[in-house]
């Protein structure tokens, strides 16, 4: 048995303070995306649901934010897809297998996967909305059985773009997945579909509309489109959900920097039902 | 009716007491020059209690850097190649708050909510478990523009471990007897303690029922709109011309944040020794008015507008902090309205909506 000491202890109760994990694996997918693969000491797992965050250390630099992107199903590890956007994201983008990471989390709302249970499900991906969207996919894929109808729509803007490539292939294959990819703006090579992600609704059959649960996951524009194509389907505001971004620090509902009108990105999302969000004036603005 | 009495040079023998034990925190009188009058009172820590000024009418800062510095560190680490250790920072120094006033009562009983609300903020609970309150109650508005009745915060039933209510200076000398309220057993230990304070007699009694009565009349209401309303009133004022108009004035300096006692927004950042690899990571006290509050990568900033940033303030605090906290988000000091650089008054604001609606 360890002993545990009484610093050791209050820094794991501590707020803020991160546990250590260990990069195990790093895919570099694009030029800014980087797919780390961590687990903590010991094996323990993460614990998260789809669709939940985590925060991110390089203890020195600072923390950041990052969706989870691989399912709790598959406990021993879990994966981030890192967009290199500034200082913390560049500093992780140096990380290597065998790196030390500090998490804080999982943190915030995921999807109510007991909600979903037993649902056709479609999920809208746009960029990098793919990366949150992904716990979700795994999460369906590994329990397949749990659900109906199973519909994905991913659309980014050029083919050098396009995140888990090994994935799609998989979910191109795969006759559990009804996936659809497009690219807004095509090159030489690619030989799929072209045009923006909305184009895509074509390809679904008729939706239930009281059977189908919704998740679009991408940037503000996109979601605006994908949503009213949704809603056109008859499918109620409260059978869509979504994710919000925003500045956050704490990561625990205190800081403040999250606020979206009375809620917290950080607490009461980041993924909140299309119903409640059309109530936040600040939400999709 | 009153727990004890107590005169004024019995009450500066406890503090001096209690500044055996715990570092004392009080009204300072300051010669501000540039004032009219060239005084100001700043809550400061003090060796001995007649380095206090009880006498003050209020302090241009509330106390809430003692329980929440505008900036701490939250844990220090080392680090070699194989990870990292982190050590959380916890202030423990055992303190008493002298002389709080109500309002700023309020807001530590806010902030004992907010800081354990979901999750429990121990950087916070170490000092607030470690602090003393003595507060001081006011017989009347301390000064112009508040509107602390308003906000309920004019009275404290609770938040403080003793309370003190200035009777008025005896009629045998000209030396101020306080009423004492107990408002918790370690209130009650330290005024039991020693021989200091006295049993209230029948005089005091009425001394003290005519202080309430006193007081009751002294403060008036200052916003058109009880507090019960002003969700409704700002329920339907989210797109007025007002925040516009206002806010074009406002120099995004967040002034008003730093001075009032209920912020409690703060930022992370870290901080290393490139050569050791150890640092630590802080916190300090950030503000909604600030242009960069709600700014991510890539430029993108959810607030861009001043007049979107002062809304953001005045709901939080008047309504969306009491509906996820259940404590009113404003005590009205009117701090921020003393602090504006620009002038901008919440009284105005409200009243200004009320008389649109
Ligand atoms: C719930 C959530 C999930 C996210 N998931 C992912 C993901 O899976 N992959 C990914 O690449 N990005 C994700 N992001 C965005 C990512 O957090 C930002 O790109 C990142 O914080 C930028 O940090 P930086 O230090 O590199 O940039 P800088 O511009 O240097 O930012 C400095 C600090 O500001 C804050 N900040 C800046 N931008 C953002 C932002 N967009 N969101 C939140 N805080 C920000 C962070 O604390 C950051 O460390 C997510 C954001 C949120 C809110
Ligand atoms: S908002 Fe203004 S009046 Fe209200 S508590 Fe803060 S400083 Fe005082
Ligand atoms: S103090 Fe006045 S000028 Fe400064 S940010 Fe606040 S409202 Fe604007
Ligand atoms: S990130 Fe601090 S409140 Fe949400």
């Amino acid at each position: 048995m360890t002993t545990v000491d009484s610093s050791e202890r209050e820094a794991r109760a501590d707020l803020y303070v991160p546990m250590s994990a260990q990069v195990v694996d790093v895919q570099q997918m694009t030029d800014l995306e980087v797919l780390l693969r961590a687990a903590f000491d010991g094996g323990r797992p993460l614990d998260h649901c789809p669709g939940q965050f985590v925060q991110v250390s390089v203890l020195g630099v600072g923390e950041c934010p990052i969706s989870v992107c691989s399912s709790p199903t598959r406990p021993d590890y879990f994966e981030l897809c890192v967009r290199r956007v500034g200082e913390v994201t560049a500093h992780i983008h140096r990380l290597e297998k065998g790196s030390v990471i500090g998490i804080r989390g999982p943190l915030g709302r995921g999807f109510d996967v007991a909600e979903l249970h037993g649902k056709d499900i479609l999920i809208v991906a746009g960029g990098l909305g793919i990366a949150p969207a992904r716990s979700l996919i795994q999460y369906v894929l590994d329990e397949r059985q749990q659900f109906g109808a199973f519909h994905l729509l991913y659309g980014v803007r050029s083919p050098a773009e396009l995140l888990y490539r090994d994935d799609l292939t998989l979910w191109r294959e795969s006759p559990d997945v009804n996936f659809h990819v497009t690219v807004d703006r095509p090159d030489e090579q690619w030989r799929g579909r072209s045009g923006v992600v909305t184009t895509l609704f074509r390809e679904l059959p008729q939706l239930d509309p009281t059977e189908t649960m919704v998740a679009i996951i991408g940037p503000p524009l996109m979601f605006k489109f994908a949503v009213l194509e949704v809603l056109a389907r008859r499918i109620p505001q409260n059978s869509i959900y979504c994710s919000l971004e925003r500045r956050m620090k704490c990561g625990v509902g205190i800081c403040g920097h999250c606020q979206v009108n009375n809620v917290y990105a950080c607490l009461d999302g980041p993924v909140f039902k299309y119903g409640q969000l059309k109530a936040l004036r600040e939400a999709l603005e | 009716m009153a727990d004890r009495i107590i005169r004024h040079s019995d009450l500066m023998k406890l503090v001096d007491e209690v500044a055996r034990k715990r570092r004392i925190i009080g009204p300072v009188a300051r010669s501000v020059p540039e004032c009219e009058p060239p005084v100001r009172y700043f809550y400061e820590d003090v060796e001995r209690a007649d380095q206090l000024d009880l006498s003050f009418r209020y302090c241009v800062y509330s106390p809430k850097r003692f329980l929440t510095p505008p900036s701490e560190t939250l844990f220090a680490f080392d680090q070699d190649d194989g990870g990292f250790v982190a050590a959380p920072q916890y202030d423990r120094r055992p303190t008493a708050l002298v002389g709080v006033h109500p309002c700023d009562i309020h807001a530590i009983r806010l902030y004992d909510r907010v800081f354990d609300l979901e999750h429990r903020d121990e950087h916070y609970f170490a000092r607030r478990g470690a602090t003393m309150i003595i507060g001081m109650d006011c017989p009347g508005p301390c000064t112009d523009g508040v509107f602390c009745k308003d906000m309920g915060a004019n009275v404290a039933e609770a938040g403080f471990d003793a309370m003190l209510y200035p009777l008025g200076t005896d009629t045998d000398g000209d030396e101020m007897r306080y009423a004492v309220m107990f408002g918790t057993k370690a209130g009650r230990e330290w005024l039991l303690y020693s021989r200091q304070s006295a049993a209230p007699n029948a005089d005091d009694e009425r001394a003290f029922e005519k202080y309430q009565a006193d007081k009751e009349a002294a403060f008036s209401f200052a916003l058109r709109t009880r507090r019960e309303d002003l969700a409704e009133l700002l329920g339907r004022s989210y797109d007025s011309l007002l925040w516009d108009a206002t806010a074009r004035r406002c120099y995004s300096c967040g002034s008003c944040n730093l001075s009032c006692p209920t912020c409690y927004c703060f930022d992370i950042t870290d901080e290393t020794d490139l050569a050791s690899g150890s640092g630590r990571r802080w916190r300090e006290w950030d503000g909604c008015h600030l242009p960069e509050f709600a700014l991510v990568a890539g430029d993108h900033n959810f607030r861009p507008k001043a007049a979107s940033r002062l809304r953001h303030r005045i709901y939080r605090k008047a309504v969306w902090i009491q509906e996820r906290s259940g404590v009113v988000g404003c005590v009205g000091c009117a701090r921020c309205d003393r602090a504006c650089t620009a002038k901008i008054n919440s009284v105005e604001i409200y009243n200004q909506l009320a008389e649109e609606a």
